[in-house]
């Protein structure tokens, strides 16, 4: 493809962090949203604001839906019958038949369709990655894994779980996705959510989930997700052991910047702290932009996406349940005692 | 006070020895009967090498009328010991897992209460200051409500210096049996003794070495407790043996109005040995161990009820117990209702 031409449909905090990736790759993108936003975005990065998605997708090459996720479904399928190839936020959608929908849509249609894991492309996450397909750990026995932000109650949706599958479905999801691609497909799910779970949430709301996983390779999986009190800082943990040894992340340990010291509470503000290098996101959206052009299959495709709603369902269902949810027949995996 | 410590098969024997073996007011006595004669880490030899009266016969020590035992013996021998101990009048400190079956749970909870002596469970992490500091800001509401809770008590397998961990008769399990109480427990003091409602766990033995044996090395395990909060636990065997330390316990408490991480066993010092060719880690916090054995020494002088008591070691063994079915089931397990037996859960003292 020699030129980029995308249709960024959504104008909330996802699409603000794909924006300036497209147009890193020198895209050109109209921006459609229908609450009013898509102007001061699309004008921050020089792009275009359109009056409606029809205006957005009219010969676009790729369409990025950064709606909320209930709404992905019927605009990835209107994206597909606009000729365009899709990168979809995750989760693909809410039931996993819809996912499963979406991606036959774009594969009759001969287009691609990728979801937007994009904890996939956190070096951290993708050193993981290399670690284990690596062999580094040996066989590995058990993960756990934790994600901590703030209850996200700058957008209303993601407190209706009807719209968002609530913490165990629109955050968890992403280190379900982490599990399965490290350690295979998953056969048990089993999971609790307490705290404020419906909308409207109050700014200081706080939720949790957990989830246990099993995998068919015998390998168990702990996700813990936290949408937290508003002064929390965003931090991802994981720890794996296996038979070759152990590997801990804290994503707050080891900072290439920080403050340590200031003469008053804003003293500070405006001094880039954190991890430098490029955005994991900005480094999504290249690959994904190479392979809509028809270079290599990216890490993530639409099957993984898929799978991922698969698990992040099973897992609302097990909490709604009090059930463990099998996803396949298990077949008895090497490793687990009788 | 005479102190006995019954069986050197746990390897916590060694650590309450080291650490009761110069008070002046203690007077030590062991015994190990049951030992392998030709173990250099058991029996004689090993007080010999501590250098601590020994005792070779369980007749002789209870004969001995000690005023306080504390039982080291394979999980599933602790009854029989307790038993003893309390007919000989000894208050009894227990190590943790109260026993394998809640049968026996309860006979050494009765066997005490008859004998009137008391009867502690050994969980020393309760007694970090850390701890003593997240209960009270749990306790007062400053946190706020407790939404759930997640943590790791991961160790070194410790089969591999003592083997009966990996023998299901004797151990009543493997990694799941050995490291999910210490949690466990420490919810029991959050939750001022609320029993568990409903446990989830799975399991496998990845981590091995010692595939004969046959037990998990490495579990998950949920639990949920009847107010909705749940704690998320990973209680793997799965320190790799040539790490510097044995292992370690970390909890976070999710609150309302906080987040609040404990660590039991900080690291106070890191670095890297050249000689071992590996990272230093030389450990910080309390001696917890010291100030369990406070508690437990203070009880055998006043007579008072020991915290944490059999109550507590029952709590949570029938978490493990249910655990056990789960990974059988592959389904949660409900516990039973048992809302009259905790009478320790509001201390006298208090």
């Amino acid at each position: 493809m020699t030129h980029l031409d995308v249709a960024l449909i959504g104008a909330g905090g996802i699409a603000r962090a794909h924006l300036p990736a497209w147009t890193a790759l020198g895209a050109r993108v109209r921006v459609y949203a229908p609450d009013g936003r898509a102007p001061a975005l699309a004008a921050e990065f020089g792009q275009t604001a359109v009056a409606s998605r029809e205006e957005a997708m009219d010969g676009a090459t790729v369409v990025d839906v950064c709606t909320p996720t209930d709404t992905h479904h019927e605009i990835t399928l209107a994206a597909v019958a606009a000729g365009a190839h899709v990168l979809c936020e995750k989760p693909l959608a809410l039931r996993a038949a819809d996912a499963e929908d979406m991606a036959a849509a774009a594969a009759a249609a001969g287009l691609r369709l990728y979801p937007g894991h994009v904890v996939r492309f956190f070096p951290a996450y993708a050193m993981l990655h290399a670690l284990v397909t690596g062999g580094a750990l040996g066989r590995v026995a058990v993960a756990r894994f934790t994600r901590t932000g703030r209850y996200p109650t700058w957008s209303p949706w993601f407190a209706e779980p009807a719209r968002s599958g609530g913490i165990l479905v629109d955050q968890m999801i992403h280190d379900m996705d982490i599990a399965r691609w490290l350690f295979g497909e998953v056969v048990r799910v089993h999971a609790h959510q307490r705290g404020h779970l419906t909308a409207p949430a109050p700014e200081d709301a706080v939720a949790t989930g957990t989830a246990v996983l099993t995998h068919t390779t015998g390998v168990i999986t702990q996700i813990v997700g936290v949408w937290a009190p508003p002064a929390t800082p965003f931090r991802t943990t994981f720890h794996i052991a296996g038979t070759g040894g152990t590997v801990r992340h804290d994503s707050l340990a080891s900072p290439g910047l920080r403050i340590v010291g200031t003469a008053d509470a804003n003293a500070a503000a405006g001094i880039p702290v954190g991890d430098f290098g490029e955005s994991p996101y900005a480094t999504q959206i290249r690959e994904l932009a190479d392979a809509f052009a028809g270079g290599p299959e990216p890490r993530v495709g639409p099957a993984d996406g898929v799978a991922a709603v698969r698990i992040a369902a099973a897992a609302a269902d097990s909490a709604r349940t009090g059930r463990a949810v099998e996803l396949v027949t298990p077949p008895a995996p090497e490793g687990v005692p009788a | 006070m005479r102190i006995a410590v019954l069986s050197f098969a746990h390897v916590h024997a060694q650590t309450y020895v080291e650490l009761l073996r110069d008070r002046d007011d203690v007077e030590l006595l062991t015994a190990d009967p049951d030992a392998p004669p030709d173990d250099p880490d058991r029996g004689a030899a090993l007080a010999e090498r501590l250098g601590v009266p020994y005792v070779d016969d369980w007749d002789a020590v209870f004969a001995l009328r000690p005023d306080g035992a504390m039982v080291t013996s394979e999980n599933s021998r602790h009854r029989e010991l307790v038993e003893r101990a309390a007919a000989a009048g000894a208050h009894v400190l227990c190590e943790k897992p109260l026993a394998t079956t809640e049968t026996d749970a309860r006979a050494m909870i009765d066997a005490c209460a008859r004998a009137g002596v008391g009867l502690m469970t050994a969980y020393p992490v309760r007694f970090a200051a850390a701890f003593a500091a997240l209960h009270r800001a749990v306790a007062d509401g400053s946190l706020g409500p407790l939404v759930s809770v997640h943590g790791s008590n991961n160790g070194w397998n410790p089969t591999a210096s003592r083997p009966w961990f990996g023998d299901r008769e004797l151990a009543g399990g493997g990694a799941v049996m050995d490291h999910t109480v210490h949690i466990a427990d420490l919810m029991d003091v959050l939750l001022d003794g609320e029993q568990a409602e409903e446990v989830y766990a799975q399991a496998n033995d990845v981590l091995g070495p010692d595939t004969e044996t046959g037990v998990e090395t490495a579990g998950l395990v949920t639990v949920r407790y009847p107010g909705g909060a749940f704690a998320a636990i990973d209680c793997s065997w799965s320190q790799p043996e040539d790490h510097p330390t044995w292992g370690g316990l970390a909890l976070t408490c999710v609150a309302e109005r906080g987040i609040v991480e404990f660590d039991a066993f900080p690291r106070l010092l890191g670095g890297f040995d050249s000689t071992t060719a590996r990272s230093r880690w030389e450990p910080g916090g309390d001696d917890l161990d010291a100030a369990m054995l406070e508690e437990f020494l203070d009880t055998v002088r006043t007579g008072r009820r020991p915290r944490p008591d059999g109550e507590a070691g029952l709590r949570g063994l029938r978490v493990v117990l249910a655990a056990y079915t789960s990974l059988r089931t592959g389904q949660p397990v409900r516990l039973p209702v048992t809302p009259d037996d905790n009478p320790g859960r509001k201390h006298p003292a208090e």
